[in-house]
């Protein structure tokens, strides 16, 4: 591993941007993102940055069952974020339709259909130390040496 | 062939709307109140409501009439003035105030109230399917 | 109708301050916001569609899971119809413990809508400051109902679970600190110099106007309409319940009720903690067959469910009316028209306090 490899990996530990998507939940989940950002769980000291910006986004959580009015826009939203890039199922929702996925509901999942999904985190809702420690668990097994793995 | 570039067609989702339980109870009612076909008003409705105003209908429907529409004026009640005009913005207000007021001057010339009011519905009537 | 605008500004379905997706497409002259048009269909789940037909035992789950902000709201007015329909009735313990779990609940619903104004306007401080405090209000609610979001605490015939003594100690402990810190906050949100200049005079929402979109809770009561379904439900009469009224009518007013309210409710769960008195949690019954239609508060509104049973305890008919379906269709068609800039949009949007979740369903 090159100097400046790890010169990236250092710098791309301590700064990961956050954004998330919500493609049909019940809300839980999406609360439990934002308790995140609470003082108690201090999500800024790992330095992981939520902001809803899919252009400077790291990793995008998705939350919630896909509904039929993400159909094309969620691959748009995935073709934002530029490399490297990692999307990260939050709640049972995305991962297999969770409460959603009944006969005459309008809900498309799972999730990983439509964009390549790097983590699932379970649970109806998981609770904010779960999220965290995903995000950070990310970190290390999708960007670390991200650029010797495309090679 | 037009390209969405973000705008999505919407009416399949307003149709989902629109079939609700509540939804869809009230807009039968209205339907054979103005004498036309649910279709054809689902049809006005999604052309012309945008969809948090369709979610809200049935609520501004019963707020409309709790709040006593038009007690004051008989005429304008059986047209359903307020309702059709505020609670439901189907017909803009001014348009609803000119078929109001051909009505009540064939009142006066003569011509007995429920016919008078038929007429006015079919006034209605004529803006929606147009 | 044809108008003349400027330009057609859209914002979200990703929009930073918006927790939820939705599209609010701006018509502006200059500056100024003429109108606005909203576009939803992210969130269309068909809850209605897939609770037709099946068990209380799952409904009641699926009612939860309506809106995970409010989930206890969700449970317990739909159980509550159920008992009305089978003539169940419901220990007194019960009750009460489900006025503290519904207050608890509410003040966690409120704080995070107050924090997503703060963090709207740019008052990160302040936003922090109430979301650390919910943080302790979800530990209560935890340790009452043991889940965090969706707690499924109330069942037909009564509660789930019991209070502990020494969770009731600890509970008015907390309550006493959060009080404290609560009272510091919405004094620091009411003399701000700066929050009133974001927040004083913009969003009007006059009440003739209010009253046309049946505009219900909290906004509602910004506007000096004293709707309150709590004023309705036979525990909270016996806690001599008054609703927060304020005559602001902007977004001020909004944020300051639900600063009152958050005060209210510890009061609320103080008085029920003293009245609750020793006996069983869960009575018993035989689920019927009807059709009713039945209301409480959410934090957000009132909140319908008109319901159809049959004699095996299944759900037949149901429609759910949310409050924010109207609160946020009066934001868009009556409070956001005439605002100064684009930013005051969101800040408006925000201050209704607008879920998603519960208008798509
Ligand atoms: S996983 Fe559960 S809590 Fe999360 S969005 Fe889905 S239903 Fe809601």
């Amino acid at each position: 591993m090159t100097l400046l490899q790890r010169i990236k990996d250092l710098v791309r530990s301590r700064s990961i941007h956050v954004s998330y998507v919500d493609v049909g939940s019940c809300n839980g989940c999406d609360i439990e993102i934002l308790a995140c950002l609470a003082p108690r769980y201090d999500i800024e000291q790992y330095g992981i940055y939520v902001h809803n910006n899919p252009r400077e986004a790291d990793v995008l959580l998705v939350v919630g069952a896909f509904t039929l009015g993400w159909e094309e826009k969620l691959k748009m939203v995935w073709d934002k974020i530029p490399e490297p890039k990692a999307a990260i199922a939050i709640g049972n929702c995305p991962i297999s339709g969770g409460v959603f996925d009944r006969r005459g509901s309008y809900v498309d999942p799972p999730v990983s259909k439509h964009i390549p999904i790097a983590a699932e985190v379970p649970g109806c809702p998981p609770r904010p130390t779960e999220i965290l420690s995903a995000i950070l668990s990310i970190r290390d097994t999708v960007f670390a040496g991200w650029e010797v793995k495309q090679r | 062939m037009t390209e969405w570039l973000y705008e999505q067609d919407l009416v399949s989702q307003k149709y989902r709307i629109l079939i609700a339980h509540e939804h869809d109870q009230l807009i039968r009612a209205l339907a054979s109140d103005l004498g036309v076909s649910v279709q054809e008003l689902r049809r006005y409705m999604i052309e012309h409501i945008d969809m948090i105003l369709l979610e809200n209908i049935p609520a501004r429907y019963k707020a409309a009439v709790a709040a006593g529409a038009d007690a004051d004026d008989p005429v304008a009640r059986e047209l359903g003035r307020d309702i059709f005009s505020r609670g439901i913005p189907l017909i803009p207000n001014q348009q609803m105030e000119e078929i109001l007021k051909k009505i009540k001057e064939r009142i006066e010339a003569g011509s007995p109230v429920p016919e008078a009011v038929a007429a006015g519905k079919a006034m209605v009537r004529e803006v929606i399917l147009r | 109708m044809k108008r003349t605008v400027d330009v057609n500004i859209p914002l979200g379905p990703i929009h930073p301050c918006f927790k939820e997706p939705a599209r609010l497409k701006c018509e502006t002259r200059g500056e100024r916001v003429i109108g606005a048009e909203v576009e939803l269909g992210y969130m269309k789940k068909g809850i209605e569609r897939i609770m037709k037909g099946r068990p209380w035992q799952e409904v009641m789950f699926l009612a939860e899971r309506v809106c995970g902000i409010c989930s206890v709201i969700h449970n317990m007015v739909f159980i509550e119809a159920i008992e009305k329909i089978s003539g169940i009735e419901v220990p007194p313990r019960a009750a009460l413990l489900r006025v503290i779990a519904n207050e608890l609940d509410r003040m966690q619903s409120h704080m995070l809508a107050n924090f997503s104004y703060c963090y709207t306007i740019e008052h990160e401080t302040l936003a922090m400051y109430l979301l650390d405090i919910r943080e302790q209000v979800m530990d209560e609610l935890e340790r009452l109902t043991g889940a965090r979001v969706t707690c499924a605490y109330i069942v037909p015939g009564g509660v789930r679970c019991d209070i502990r003594n020494e969770d009731r100690d600890t509970l008015s402990a907390s309550l006493d600190r959060i009080e404290h810190d609560l009272h510091r906050y919405a004094k620091m949100f009411e003399t701000g110099p700066m929050i009133a200049l974001r927040s004083k005079g913009i969003g009007i929402l006059t009440e003739e106007s209010a009253l046309q979109a049946h505009v219900v809770g909290p906004t509602a009561r910004a506007s000096g309409i004293a709707v309150d379904m709590r004023t309705n439900h036979p525990t909270y009469r016996k806690l001599n319940f008054a609703p927060v009224v304020r005559h602001g009518c902007d977004n001020y007013a909004r944020v300051m009720v639900r600063f009152d309210e958050l005060s209210a409710s510890i009061g609320l769960i103080r008085q029920s903690l003293r009245a609750l008195s020793p006996g069983v949690i869960r009575g018993g019954g035989i689920c019927k067959a009807g059709t009713l239609r039945y209301s409480g508060e959410a934090p957000r509104g009132e909140l319908t469910y008109s319901i159809t049973t049959d004699e095996y305890g299944r759900v037949a008919e149901i429609q759910i009316q949310t409050p924010s379906i109207m609160n946020i269709e009066a934001c868009c068609h009556y409070m956001i028209i005439g605002v100064d800039s684009i930013a005051d949009v969101t800040s408006a949007f925000v201050s209704a306090d607008p879920c998603i979740a519960c208008t798509e369903r």
